[in-house]
């Protein structure tokens, strides 16, 4: 999938770019309005994150210029300001998500992979894992025909975990992403162990869970082999 | 008690005691008057007597009697004439009684001797002093009652006077005052008057006005400028940090320090993201246009914090009234109020202690309690802990932002909040929220 990454802060683009690089997306970066537009005139994209605060024009008469000739194109808006107006204006004028800086790199993922799975009409994808199927759009979890009952947030520690599959999750990135800007350091990725126990016992119950694995000294992950 | 009303009273205070001095004195002052003039009267008539007794000759007078007597009808004066016996002269005023046609009479007697042809005479010309006594009478009550209606008409005009003088201060009290709240918003308006000193009182607490303005203004630009510039250095710290701890070559015992400038990371984020939600909101950057039902948001904020309160087992009691619904507020922000009240209840509260969350209306008003049996805060404490960055002494950690937030979010919504605690048994925090939040 290709990715236009639109930031004037050329060392946020660099770790941007690399961050998707690891997951095969093919990025390139424009650095003010100007070569934005002229790398959309030339290609088209799949993705195009776009900094709202840009040196030489404003950011939302960039994504309407944009829209104008990539309908398809899926915009994530980035920005410093984070009001709620800047918000509701970009998603009006067509971006598909927002994100406020300063953002997680593994946010900005998960909110790609969703838009992925929106646009590829995804939704009502199951996947396997181990003995058990996961409906992301139910949000349940079924063995054979038995449904097993997560909380709200077991659900989407889980989900989070199986978004970044095979990768390794630090306790404070999965609080981080279940309480946002809400959460508490020490305290709350304690209580991410607490989930984890509650969802292995609930899971137990039915099959292994050895697919969910504990990565010492730094958190959890989930291993697939797909 | 307001200046006009203290001059009001001054000035009538001053009449009723000047007019009442002058009208105590009054009997003593018109009797001096009425007296003087009834002895200048008298000298008066002596000259007149002599007068005619030089044209007529006294012989005219006495007509071969012995002696000359006359009085008027009433016998309100009298004259006579005698011959003088004595040798020396003798001029005098007197009050005597004289027997007249058998009426016994005190009378005001002007005696006096002049001479005659070689013959000494004594002349004596009496006024009735009950005659004087009641001119003096009259000439009080005309007196008294010119002298009141003037003093009500003086009282009168001073009063409207001091009204229309004072009116400037009145204005500049309520327009300046006790109207505007703060941040002086209102367009200046300078203040009409020809009154030097109300003018430069005006001008003066304009120009303050104007000064704290301004200073407001910088820090808030100031606060969001800086929370906005600090973004841009964090996010790509936080990227880059992030970008690093993916890598597969990177040293096992890297990555628990990682985690560390993480967490610090964290928290300088949540500091300025802090600042950033007091500036929006001091900004009013936020729309007060949502309908909120109480009930269902607390449980809301509850279910978010579920777990840090299991941690520390603690009971909540949650009792609100089913059907509370408030208008004019914003939802984002309320729930940032009840979460950051709540998880500071739990935050602060000791192991097995207990939150208890409930409200009541009163006369129109809503009022909802959270209160908990944690660490409580010094009665000296209370002023201050919803300023920036005061922390609470026993607090491990926090950031001294989460009440400021709170008192700001309450404030941009009208809400007025107050404390009740005591040290180490427990705080209460009430929000009040008026009738407007209750009616759409």
């Amino acid at each position: 999938m290709r990715v236009l990454i639109v930031e004037d802060e050329q060392s946020l683009a660099t770790e941007i770019e690399a961050a998707l690089q690891k997951n095969h997306f093919l990025c390139e970066t424009a650095h003010t309005a100007k070569e934005a537009l002229d790398r959309t005139d030339t290609g088209s994209f799949d993705f195009i994150l776009l900094d709202i605060g840009l040196p030489d024009k404003d950011g939302f008469w960039l994504l309407k210029e944009i829209r104008k000739d990539h309908a398809d194109t899926a915009i994530i808006m980035l920005t410093a300001r984070g009001a709620v107006e800047d918000r509701i204006l970009g998603l009006d004028m067509g971006a598909d998500d927002y994100l406020a800086k300063p953002f997680s790199l593994l946010e900005l993922q998960s909110r790609m992979q969703a838009i992925i799975r929106r646009k590829f009409k995804l939704n009502d994808s199951t996947v396997e894992l181990g003995a058990f199927t996961i409906h992301l759009k139910n949000r349940t979890i079924h063995h054979g025909a038995s449904a097993i009952t997560l909380s709200r947030k077991e659900f989407d520690l889980l989900n989070y975990l199986l978004l970044h599959k095979n990768r390794p999750l630090s306790r404070m990135q999965l609080s981080d992403h279940l309480w946002g800007d809400n959460a508490d350091d020490e305290y709350d990725s304690n209580y991410i162990d607490v989930h984890i126990k509650n969802i292995r016992k609930k899971l137990n119950a039915y099959a292994d869970t050895d697919w969910l694995e504990t990565v010492r000294g730094i958190g959890y992950k989930i291993k697939t082999e797909a | 008690m307001r200046l006009h009303t203290k001059l009001t009273l001054f000035t009538v205070a001053a009449t009723i005691a000047v007019l009442g001095l002058f009208v105590w004195q009054l009997p003593r002052l018109m009797q001096k008057i009425a007296s003087d003039n009834t002895n200048k009267n008298l000298h008066q008539q002596r000259e007149k007597v002599l007068k005619a007794i030089g044209q007529n000759g006294i012989g005219y007078y006495f007509q071969g009697d012995s002696a000359y007597g006359s009085y008027s009808m009433l016998k309100d004066e009298y004259i006579s004439l005698e011959p003088y016996t004595e040798t020396a002269d003798l001029t005098k005023l007197q009050t005597a009684q004289r027997i007249i046609d058998g009426d016994t009479i005190n009378y005001r007697i002007l005696i006096d001797t002049f001479a005659v042809n070689h013959q000494a005479y004594l002349l004596e010309i009496g006024k009735k002093i009950t005659s004087i006594q009641e001119d003096s009478v009259a000439l009080q009550r005309a007196t008294i009652g010119v002298l009141v209606v003037l003093t009500l008409i003086m009282a009168f005009i001073q009063l409207f006077y001091t009204r229309y003088l004072l009116q400037p201060l009145g204005r500049i009290i309520r327009t300046r005052l006790i109207k505007t709240k703060f941040p002086f918003r209102e367009p200046h308006r300078p203040l009409v008057t020809s009154t030097y000193d109300f003018k430069y009182l005006d001008q003066s607490i304009s120009q303050l006005m104007q000064q704290v303005n301004h200073a407001f203004e910088k820090e808030k630009e100031f606060t969001s400028n800086a929370s906005h510039e600090l973004m841009t250095p964090i996010s790509i710290m936080q990227s880059k940090i992030e970008n690093m701890m993916t890598d597969p070559e990177l040293p096992a015992n890297a990555i628990p320090k990682l985690e560390d400038t993480m967490r610090i990371m964290k928290r300088l984020k949540k500091i300025v993201n802090a600042l950033l939600l007091i500036s929006r909101i001091e900004n009013e950057q936020y729309d007060r246009n949502d309908i909120v039902a109480v009930k269902p948001m607390i449980r809301e904020v509850l279910e978010e914090l579920q777990h840090r309160a299991d941690e520390k087992a603690l009971t909540v009691e949650e009792s609100l009234t089913n059907e509370t619904i408030l208008y004019h507020v914003n939802k984002d922000l309320l729930f940032q109020l009840f979460y950051n009240l709540i998880h500071n209840a739990i935050r602060y509260n000791r192991p097995n202690g207990r939150i208890t969350i409930s409200d009541r209306h009163a006369n129109g008003d809503y009022y909802l309690y959270i209160e908990d049996t944690g660490i409580g805060i010094e009665e000296s404490q209370h002023e201050r802990i919803f300023d920036r960055f005061k922390k609470n002494t026993a607090q491990r950690e926090g950031f001294g932002l989460g009440l400021s937030i709170v008192k700001s979010i309450a404030d941009y919504q009208r809400i007025s909040i107050t404390v009740d605690s005591e040290k180490e048994r427990g705080s209460r925090f009430e929000l009040h929220f008026s009738a407007s939040h209750l009616a759409q």
